[in-house]
């Protein structure tokens, strides 16, 4: 009896466990997969996130204009399973605990998060391309020498440079 | 009369669902937002029906098969106007992980006008709290 007594008198200090959420917000975990952002310097465009995507919801394409890469999440058929952000090798996609996905039908082709991958000339040959960010660089060859300058070259003229004798010879 | 009921009737949408093939991950989740009193839909004036016949916004989710796509839609037709359907997850919407599949021929919107869409897969019960907020608004607009 006391017991119970107990337990009435905790739930009566306590208040009702019912969240005020649409007039309150409600926090989200820290790790809740919600919507995707995705950081276009860090991408490298190497199309893996588009590979391993269960939804079909990451397309990447070469703009228009040819002066980089679209990259578009398309969150109305994002499963949120986290692959992308899994198998990223630069981590530039990032899924966010932002779970409000309620929308307008009117909204819906355009519910997508789309950002631009910009691309720039090669410093040896010239070809337009997608750099590599400083952190995989130094993750394939190393952190001596001078591994900035590579970069921003395309993969051939970093093999030749490779051949030629390494990172010092540049 | 008819004028203060309709006024009355409007406070209180009654809720209907409609599992069109869906795998269950969105009724747990819908079950979830109107049973457990920590999310408590029935504070927004809502209340899930058993039958169509009594139901304002209608809940469907699941991507629409071959098999179930007459029944839903024999079952949407019992739905008295004004209704509002929202479509919960991302299989109605868009067809998610199953588009393309041999059993699914379109999103359900090529079937039923949606007035609103709640991605995820599941959905949190927030964001379907979320989808009926805006599904009450669109509603009482239509009277």
């Amino acid at each position: 009896m006391r017991k119970f007594l107990k337990v009435i008198l905790n739930n009566l200090i306590k208040g009702p466990s019912t969240i005020k959420y649409p007039f309150e917000d409600s926090p989200a975990p820290e790790k809740l997969r919600g919507k995707i952002v995705h950081n276009s310097d860090a991408c490298v465009a190497c199309h893996l996130c588009e590979y391993v995507c269960a939804g079909g919801a990451i397309k990447m394409q070469e703009s228009e204009d040819k002066k980089g890469i679209d990259f578009v999440v398309w969150h109305d058929t994002c499963t949120f399973c986290g692959l992308c952000e899994y198998y990223c090798p630069t981590k530039a996609i990032h899924l966010t605990n932002d779970y409000h996905t309620a929308h307008l039908q009117a909204d819906k082709y355009n519910y997508i998060e789309k950002t631009f991958v910009k691309k720039q000339p090669c410093t040896c040959c010239g070809e337009p391309i997608v750099p590599l960010s400083l952190a995989m660089v130094e993750q394939i060859y190393g952190k001596e020498g001078d591994v900035r300058g590579l970069s921003k070259m395309c993969p051939q003229c970093r093999r030749k440079i490779l051949w030629k004798g390494g990172v010092s010879k540049l | 009369m008819g004028e203060l009921l309709q006024n009355i009737v409007k406070k209180s949408p009654w809720i209907y669902r409609i599992n069109a093939g869906s795998c269950n991950g969105c009724d747990v989740e819908m079950a979830t937002t109107a049973l457990i009193p920590r999310y408590d839909v029935e504070r927004l004036g809502c209340r899930y029906c058993g039958s169509p016949k009594h139901a304002d916004i209608v809940l469907i989710s699941g991507p629409v098969t071959a098999v179930v796509k007459d029944k839903v839609l024999r079952v949407y037709d019992e739905i008295p106007n004004p209704k509002v359907v929202v479509a919960v997850g991302i299989c109605p919407i868009s067809g998610g992980v199953f588009r393309e599949s041999y059993s699914i021929a379109s999103q359900l919107d090529t079937y039923i006008p949606v007035d609103v869409n709640v991605p995820g897969c599941p959905p949190r019960p927030q964001a379907i709290i979320d989808g009926i907020a805006m599904a009450i608004e669109i509603w009482r607009k239509k009277f």
